[in-house]
């Protein structure tokens, strides 16, 4: 997939070689329980215990710490600020005079920050991962629809194209004066002339590109072979089913224990 | 009831991946101008409207949850269940031919804007914290400061963007639509309620 758009990175590793529903379920159970289980120090436990060094098994420790650190920080930040200082009417353990740090704004932050990390970090994990026309071929055989898989890896690999027309449209409104700085009205005029033409340009093809997918039998009920062959451990499936009972208590349990 | 496998004809299929791409492309456009609008749903809209609640509902739903495949934007993943909402009260009000006048449409952006931030308030509230992480927080800052729950200062923050933004993207598609060509149009299974009245 040389022109799709996706977080994957190719690397030598084990994990890349495992099946990608096995990479799912994982991923899968560490954003679930991360998100279930009611208990502060969870998602820091599981983001040291297994998302890292999984992480670092597969060798995108760097990358996976990079986006998270984009993605997580004006989160961490702002939760941290807002609901840190403004929580209203709670304990002051840090008075700075106009504003004061309250105990119970700054539980909710760190808590608040777990889960963010925790999600971002096991969702990261697996984009980086795992090559999202495997993943769609490996849920094709297990009985997912083929039309659903069409149209995710299809999307993926439009988007690159999708930004380059709308860069080109960008270009070309702006070599016919269109406004695009200055202030907020200037720029809201702008917008109609940009969007208009993208929208509009990229139905043309779709009406050719059915005709084209239904002329290699795309919507004939037969079973499709696969160019890709995907490979999987025995081991892999007592995993899954091991991941799967195991989410299912930590679900159960976090239910159980919000309503005691 | 129009029979579902109809709405996901082939057409249907070839149409989603363009309106996901649309809804990526146009809300990064958005966010590169600097406009306080997300503008994400419009393709949305478009297939919920040609072709149907459900097949709008699944556009909305895979935007966010590819969006965040992609990495560009994996904020908005966890709201993918918003997203499909959108999708499908769109294509309600389009069965109820609310898109036939642009005044109805305005008026239905409007409706599901409101519904998009009463369901995006828990959401943002338990996954993020009840903040955003840009701008917009002040908002948030300024409903917590005099003492308003999480929840409420969250719904309040979407209350002044969601509404406002769906009512624009309702108004985009009436707009796209009325200047389609009847011939292109009418390949798609709702082609009735895009009509002019």
């Amino acid at each position: 997939m040389a022109e799709s758009f996706s977080l994957f990175r190719a690397r030598e590793s084990p994990v890349h070689s495992l099946h990608p529903l096995t990479k799912l379920g994982l991923a899968a159970f560490l954003l679930v329980s991360g998100l279930a289980v009611p208990a502060i120090w969870y998602p820091y436990a599981l983001l040291t215990f297994a998302v890292f060094p999984l992480a670092a098994l597969s060798r995108v420790l760097p990358d996976l710490v990079k986006v998270i650190w984009r993605v997580a920080l004006p989160f961490a930040i702002s939760v941290f600020l807002i609901q840190g200082f403004l929580w209203p009417g709670g304990t002051p353990i840090l008075d700075l005079g106009i504003a004061s740090l309250k105990r119970e704004g700054l539980i909710f932050a760190i808590a608040s920050v777990g889960r963010i990390l925790i999600m971002v970090g096991a969702f990261l994990w697996f984009t980086l991962t795992t090559r999202p026309d495997v993943l769609m071929i490996a849920l094709y055989q297990r009985g997912f629809p083929s039309s659903l898989a069409y149209i995710i890896v299809a999307t993926i690999q439009i988007i690159p194209r999708f930004q380059a027309r709308a860069n080109t449209i960008l270009d070309a409104q702006r070599a016919r004066g269109l406004e695009t700085s200055g202030n907020l009205v200037q720029r809201a005029r702008g917008v109609l002339p940009l969007v208009v033409p993208l929208i509009l340009g990229s139905l043309v093809d779709v009406e050719e590109r059915a005709l084209a997918i239904e002329a290699r039998a795309f919507s004939y009920p037969v079973r499709k072979t696969s160019l890709v062959e995907i490979h999987e451990a025995k081991w892999e499936r007592m995993l899954r089913l091991g991941l799967t009972i195991l989410l299912a208590l930590v679900l159960a349990f976090s239910v159980w224990i919000r309503i005691v | 009831m129009s029979d579902l496998r109809k709405d996901f004809g082939t057409i249907t299929l070839v149409m989603i991946p363009v309106a996901i791409a649309i809804n990526i492309a146009v809300g990064q456009l958005i966010y590169a101008l600097g406009i306080p609008l997300y503008l994400d749903s419009i393709g949305t809209v478009l297939v919920a409207v040609m072709a149907g609640p459900w097949a709008g509902a699944l556009t909305g739903l895979l935007t966010n949850l590819i969006w965040g495949l992609t990495g560009l934007n994996v904020q908005y993943a966890p709201f993918a269940a918003v997203a499909a909402v959108i999708g499908l009260l769109a294509g309600l009000f389009a069965e109820a031919n609310w898109f036939r006048s642009w005044w109805k449409a305005l008026l239905g952006g409007l409706i599901t804007g409101l519904i998009a931030a009463a369901l995006s308030a828990p959401i943002s509230a338990y996954v993020w914290g009840g903040v955003t992480g840009s701008g917009t927080d002040v908002i948030v800052a300024f409903f917590r400061n005099f003492g308003f729950g999480i929840l409420p200062s969250t719904f309040a923050q979407g209350i002044t963007s969601d509404p406002l933004d769906k009512a624009v993207s309702f108004l985009v598609v009436w707009l796209i639509v009325r200047a389609l060509p009847w011939r292109f149009l009418a390949r798609f299974p709702r082609a009735e309620s895009a009509q002019e009245s």
